[in-house]
């Protein structure tokens, strides 16, 4: 049971954002530390406003160590409205999932969070008006339908005064200039131009207002289908082969519509196949890759390996990890779409082809996959302001839907699915197999996938530019202020001081030497002979294969198959895919040219980051990648005082006092969960409590015991 | 005695070309291939081993090339294949019928080593030296526990090596900080020192090996123990494998290891007190920690066949493989062998008690979790001279079967197998993979030593027990002691022909003999702690738990026995069944521990202690090694190591000497003061 010391009582405020109302509060709440069956935890106030839910520690003065790493406008304790995937509620023992109107009120609340986290609120305490109220106000406010303009985005923009930056590298795409700069960036502007035909939306509202298509393709024939029909530039690779994408026609009953859809299609692939165009393949992502239910399913059912209640529910799936992981599907997922990215940069990079990719409305799994074909051609997507312009291009201003994908309105469940996280979850294995070709870390991901959630950025709170620029100037009239001012999340210093932002950025990216020398040769396979051996692509059972004379096996599985590899066997497609990407992997990396992900069985790995991060059994004090990290930190800043130094001798500019000896970080020892751990309490739980001992120690205390064991397995 | 490349090839002495072909390409090697990925040079048989010359390569100064040879027992299976016949599998019995045009090594290490003929006029020289391999595998197999099936092995660090040991020598920096190899009385001493264990001894009662044969020549024992009664204790343990310290933590605890109690014996009442002197010792409580959780010598060898069976190209489909992995059961093993261990090496850490591991035999997973506590719990033991002479202990002079376990031998007796030793190496990797910064060496390190532990030419994993090991020389009296690479040195070589007779065998700690700097280079990590070779950190008192006297006297004498996480007391076996009466009031119940520290706001829990490990045995956190076990797919054969802070380390170093020096000559001279300068 609960030992309820007497809370006292002391005025704690919210810290509120402008344009943030405090909508109602609760005190004595008890917040669980999750990370044990004990109850331990703290006392405090639970606060819902019109952008977070923010619990309020009573004795949070005496937190006085300040994090390294800290997010300036959701505190550890804050749970943003958007960023809470569900609430249950605990009557008796039993859990309940809360949505819309409340008849009993429960006794306990658990909020479980999009960006992982789990929050265990004890309301037993409480009075029950104030229970009342917190848990009807937050039901109502993050998990019930909204209005988009009841964002807080909205009261944000008009409230928080206008201090945009500007200085920022990210490339916006709003402007023509913008998309005539990328063309010829890339050389696409031979072949490619910008139109304005969309200005005022007149094509569609779901397109940009400046497109890039074919030379050769007239504006009437843009306008016809509200752009449908349309390939639209997404990038040009350096040997003139473009990345396109097109949205397809619905389906249509109508014979005769479907039949002039048709002619208009035949039409359209006969212009750009052309002289001076390359050959061009068409990719139909709809039914190459899996659906956008598909992932929401794998997804739902991936998260929910990490959505942990107690470190009990943590030890009883720990067993069968493994089994859990691989029955999600999204490993999977994540490897048809890396794979799916390898075959479209070898048409591109070997064949010279154009690629079309085909989607509904272009922009969901075109996103992805154009997206990830960049960051794999073109290094410039592989610096951080390469990457952010990427996703403003294609994501952003490409017409993502990121209100309905992330369903931030709760409007409906069925439009849900976590493209954008897909993309960060293949970009994560790039960046994590080729950490030095990346000027931005894990850490800059994990933390991007967290802004999908702040609603005081304009980035992922549109469907389109054109929902947001109606909405932008529209109603605003109302406000004195003329048109809305959003921010923009490439903005990192709205949410970290420098400090933190350093985290952000790669100390081992090698940065490109010379402009030119981009691309790798791709040389082909010679081989003269064709050996006459079995090619049967064993899928045989794997679990009799280990007892039977492994001989056959053997033989038919390794130098069957990979004998054959070797061959030049031109019988089937997806051998040149095959031959690509062995060959590739065959000679050193170039970290400036092509980048191929692996992607056999054992190379998909979790993003463990950012599932792992609010887990404490999963922690480790001292290790983990960051400890290397920060090594690295250390020698880089070492390094370049140095430098300096070097410099100033050479210059002989003696300047009095020399610069100071750098700053030695914190050398205490971090966790393998920093940066995000110590947004947590930090503590440390042995395999075995020393406090056994201690308690062996205290012989009067223990006399009169009669227990006759210890039982340590709980804790266990 | 070699063939017409013998210029090039530096054979070991007694070794002899049987068969050779020129103008083999090896596929996909390690070095900068060329455009289709093969390398062309020359496939030898020898007596000892396949070995490929590169025929661009500098030559390789290293005698042994580590990646181009495989030595004969570490053969597992040979496959030739032609176009005109089905793949076979090459035994001594079952020879070849067609030329081969390629011939594939299938390694215990994981290595997969394919090997291409080219058709012009070579044909019967491929023919021949695929015969001729699988012939010489037979032969070599080596024979063990005989002790005088050497086959001829003589010492090669007399012969090809005298040359190149100069060169080796400067690039050794760490040198100081030798490999202690435990064969001296003077080693143990030196390392009970460091370990600063009061209340131990040295003693020499099994110098002879007739106390207990597959023991070592010394043993660390209580110091109120004398050798008269400590030879009393023999006769109660399995294999008279008696308790001994393995480690002493610097708060107090102990680490002792033993075989399990003699079924059969029945100790007297004075012997009894021997051996309650023994594993007590008015040093306090005593835990006891079997093996019982611990995956058995058959489930081991179980799962590293499954285990290598999926690592196989193709075993299994892409969307299968993490549940094909968990089928193998080895990660499984890997995490109980860790969480036992962190259990051990915490209780350790928390409280100055003593913890007796206690395995049947003693003689394999005693080793295994001996070295892992140890490892956890002493900064030292993370270095790398502290990692081998830690290896040398624990495994090699404790008397670990290495050929029965490692299938070294002819098959004698294939139930026998069991790799204990690469699972010790695997958690090894776990934990230099969880905590980077805290070992002195690296996975290339680790994985040079997995590859090292079949070839056969290191005495290291060639014995059973140190009686067999010195078979022929009773006494060797000089300090052997090893310095790293530079070679196998004695440091009283110049009293010539005193342990020339003795197995000639360098150590396997002899990397500069298979392994060239560039490449051992890699084995150190930069990034690591910098060789703390002092003691562990001195006991922080607030959480090491109160100093020896707190304990009470007359108390000591409790055993408890730690299962599932749980300890509870347990008498020996010698005791009447029930447990002593004071015990049960020294077991409290742990459910008043969680109110205790449950208090709401309660203080924060107990830093960890300084140098102690802890790591994560849960299912997202151990992983497969990969750079060790998929080395046979063709896919994961590059970037075999990964691209470490070494090169920023050199930078640095490189901007320290250029700003000294021009300091030197500047008239300012201002001192470096960087608290992160390599202290070299």
């Amino acid at each position: 049971e609960i030992h309820i010391k007497e809370p006292i009582e002391k005025e704690v405020h919210p810290r509120l954002l402008p344009g943030e109302l405090l909508l109602c509060e609760a005190s004595t709440v008890y917040k669980y530390i999750q990370e044990d069956g004990s109850n331990r935890g703290t006392y405090g106030k639970l606060v819902c406003t019109n952008f977070k839910i923010a619990f309020l520690d009573d004795d949070s003065a005496s937190d006085d160590n300040e994090p390294q790493f800290k997010n300036k406008i959701v505190g550890e304790n804050d749970i943003t409205l958007q960023c809470v995937d569900q609430i249950y509620g605990v009557y008796d023992e039993k859990k309940k999932l809360l949505t819309g109107q409340l008849r009993k009120y429960p006794e306990k609340l658990i909020i479980y969070c999009k960006d992982l986290r789990v929050f265990n609120f004890c309301l037993r305490y409480t009075k029950e008006e104030e229970v009342k109220r917190i848990v009807s106000g937050i039901v109502h406010h993050s998990q019930t339908p909204k209005l988009l303009k009841r964002l807080f985005l909205f009261s944000y923009a008009s409230a928080a005064p206008n201090n945009t930056g500007g200085r920022n590298q990210t490339v916006m795409f709003d402007t023509l200039e913008d998309w005539r700069d990328e063309l010829e960036r890339t050389k696409g502007n031979v072949k490619y131009k910008v139109v304005t035909t969309n200005e005022g939306y007149r094509v569609s509202e779901k397109l940009p207002l400046y497109i890039v298509v074919p030379i050769c393709v007239s504006e009437e024939s843009i306008l016809k289908y509200e752009g449908r029909g349309i390939p639209i530039w997404c990038w040009s690779c350096h040997n003139g082969a473009a990345l396109l994408k097109m949205s397809a026609f619905p389906k249509e009953q109508d014979d005769s519509t479907s039949q002039m859809q048709k002619a208009f299609l035949d039409g359209i692939y006969k212009t750009i196949s052309k002289p001076p165009y390359e050959l061009l393949k068409t990719d139909d992502l709809s039914s190459s890759l899996p659906s956008l239910q598909d992932i929401q399913t794998a997804y739902t059912r991936f998260k929910q390996l990490f959505l942990i209640d107690n470190s009990t529910d943590f030890w009883a799936t720990d067993v069968k990890w493994f089994s859990l992981l691989e029955s999600t599907n999204w490993l999977e997922i994540i490897r048809r779409v890396l794979k799916k990215a390898i075959e479209v940069a070898e048409c591109l990079e070997r064949q010279h082809t154009n690629v079309v990719l085909i989607e509904d409305n272009a922009a969901d799994l075109c996103c992805v996959i154009s997206s990830l074909v960049q960051v794999m051609m073109d290094s410039y997507s592989r610096t951080k302001s390469g990457f952010q312009s990427l996703i403003q291009k294609e994501w952003v201003v490409g017409g993502h839907g990121f209100l309905d994908r992330c369903n931030h309105l709760h409007k409906s469940e069925k439009e849900e699915a976590p493209v954008f996280l897909l993309l960060l979850n293949c970009v994560w294995q790039l960046v994590q197999q080729y950490p030095p070709a990346f000027e931005f870390t894990e850490t800059y991901l994990t933390v991007l996938s967290d802004s999908l959630y702040v609603p005081i950025f304009s980035t992922f709170f549109f469907n389109s530019q054109h929902q947001k620029d109606t909405n932008t100037s529209g109603e605003s009239l109302k406000t004195q202020s003329g048109p809305f001012r959003f921010l923009t999340v490439w903005d990192w210093s709205v949410q970290f001081d420098p400090k933190a932002q350093a985290f952000l950025n790669n100390p081992l990216y090698a940065e490109k030497p010379k402009p030119d020398k981009s691309q790798r040769k791709t040389a082909r396979f010679k081989h003269q002979r064709q050996l006459s051996l079995p090619l049967t692509p064993t899928k045989s059972s794997t679990k009799k294969g280990f007892f039977r004379e492994e001989t056959d096996h053997l033989i038919k599985n390794i130098l069957g198959k990979r004998i054959g590899k070797f061959i030049n066997s031109s019988d089937e497609p997806p051998n040149s895919f095959r031959e690509f990407y062995d060959s590739w992997h065959s000679k050193p990396v170039d970290y400036h040219g092509l980048l191929l992900p692996r992607i056999d069985g054992p190379e998909i790995k979790v993003w463990a980051q950012r599932y792992l991060r609010w887990i404490p059994e999963a922690q480790l004090h001292g290790g983990g990648t960051i400890a290397t990290a920060a090594k690295i930190l250390d020698l880089m800043e070492e390094v370049q005082s140095l430098q300096v130094k070097m410099d100033e001798e050479h210059s002989q500019a003696v300047s009095g006092d020399l610069h100071s000896v750098p700053l030695l970080r914190n050398s205490a020892r971090l966790s393998s969960l920093f940066p995000f751990a110590l947004l947590q309490r930090q503590s440390i739980k042995p395999a075995l409590p020393t406090s056994t001992w201690k308690d062996l120690e205290d012989e009067d205390d223990l006399v009169k015991r009669d227990d006759e064991f210890v039982d340590l397995s709980s804790d266990m | 005695m070699n063939g017409a490349a013998g210029a090039a090839f530096a054979g070991l002495p007694g070794e002899l070309v049987l068969e050779e072909a020129a103008g083999a390409r090896q596929r996909c090697g390690d070095g900068d291939g060329d455009g289709d990925g093969s390398v062309p040079g020359t496939l030898l048989c020898t007596n000892r081993r396949l070995a490929f010359l590169p025929a661009q390569a500098p030559r390789s100064r290293a005698f042994l090339h580590s990646e181009y040879d495989v030595a004969l027992p570490c053969i597992r299976k040979l496959v030739a294949a032609s176009s005109f016949a089905k793949p076979k599998v090459l035994t001594a019995a079952s020879t070849l019928k067609f030329i081969p045009e390629e011939l594939a090594v299938f390694c215990r290490d994981f290595r997969l080593l394919r090997f291409h003929f080219q058709e012009n006029g070579l044909a019967p020289q491929a023919f021949r030296v695929a015969n001729a391999i699988a012939q010489a595998r037979e032969a070599a197999a080596w024979l063990g526990d005989s002790g005088e099936g050497h086959g001829g092995w003589s010492c090669p660090a007399e012969g090809p090596l005298e040359d190149e040991e100069e060169e080796d020598e400067e690039e050794e920096e760490e040198g100081s900080a030798a490999t202690l190899l435990f064969e001296s009385l003077r080693d143990w001493e030196k390392e009970l020192e460091r370990l600063g264990a009061a209340g131990w001894r040295v003693s020499a009662v099994n110098e002879r090996f007739d106390m207990a044969p597959s023991l070592p020549r010394y043993l660390w024992v209580p110091s109120g123990l004398l050798d008269h009664d400590l030879k009393r204790t023999f006769a109660h343990f399995e294999e008279r494998r008696v308790p001994r310290l393995c480690w002493h933590h610097p708060g107090g605890g102990d680490l002792l290891r033993a075989a399990g109690f003699h079924a059969a014996s029945e100790p007297g009442s004075e012997d009894v007190r021997c051996l309650e002197a023994l594993l007590l010792g008015g040093r306090g409580p005593c835990v006891l920690a079997d093996a019982a959780e611990l995956p058995t010598l058959a489930d081991i060898q179980l799962a590293h066949l499954k285990l290598r069976a999926l690592c196989l190209p193709g075993a299994a489909a892409e969307e299968k493989w993490l549940s094909a992995l968990e089928g193998t059961r080895w990660l499984e093993h890997v995490r109980t062998c860790l969480r036992k261990a962190a259990e051990v090496a915490s209780l350790l850490a928390g409280r100055r008690c003593s913890v007796l591991l206690q395995e049947p035999s003693d003689r394999d997973l005693n080793c295994l979790l001996a070295s892992l506590v140890q490892l956890l719990g002493d900064p030292h033991a993370r270095t790398l001279p502290g990692f081998q002479s830690l290896v040398q202990r624990e495994w090699v002079a404790a008397g670990h079967p290495f050929p029965h376990r490692l299938g070294l031998l002819r098959r004698d007796s294939p139930r026998e197998e069991a790799p204990v030793f690469l699972l010790f190496l695997d958690c090894t990797w776990q934990l230099v993979r969880q905590f980077p910064a805290a070992f002195g060496f690296t996975e290339a390190y680790l994985l040079a030593l997995h590859d090292s532990s079949f070839a056969p030419c290191f005495s290291t994993f060639l014995f059973s027990c140190q009686r067999q090991r010195g078979h022929g020389s009773p006494h060797r009296p000089r300090s052997q002691t090893y310095r790293q690479v530079s070679g196998w040195r004695d440091p009283e070589a110049g009293a010539p022909g005193a342990g020339r007779a003795a197995r000639g065998l360098p150590p396997v700690w002899a990397w500069g003999l298979r392994y060239s700097p560039q490449q051992r280079a890699r084995f150190r990590n930069p990034a690591g702690a910098a060789g703390a070779a002092g003691p562990p950190d001195t006991a922080d008192p607030q959480s090491l738990g109160r100093p020896a006297d707190a304990w009470p006297g007359p108390g000591a004498g409790n055993v408890f026995v730690l299962a599932k996480g749980t300890l509870s007391p347990q008498p020996f076996p010698w005791r009447s069944g029930r447990p002593p009466p004071r015990l049960a009031r020294w077991a409290p119940s742990l459910e008043s521990l969680g109110e205790r520290g449950g208090s709401p706001g309660g203080s924060r829990p107990p830093a960890s202690p300084p140098g102690l490990l802890l790591p994560c045995a849960a299912g997202p956190s151990v992983r497969l090694w990969r750079r060790c076990y998929l080395r046979g797919l063709p896919e994961a054969q590059r970037g075999r190591f990964a691209p470490s802070p070494a090169g920023l380390a050199e930078e640095l170093t490189l901007l320290q000497d250029r700003l000294s020096a021009w300091q030197a000559r500047g008239p300012r001279t201002e001192p470096a003061g960087s608290p992160l300068a390599p202290s070299r």
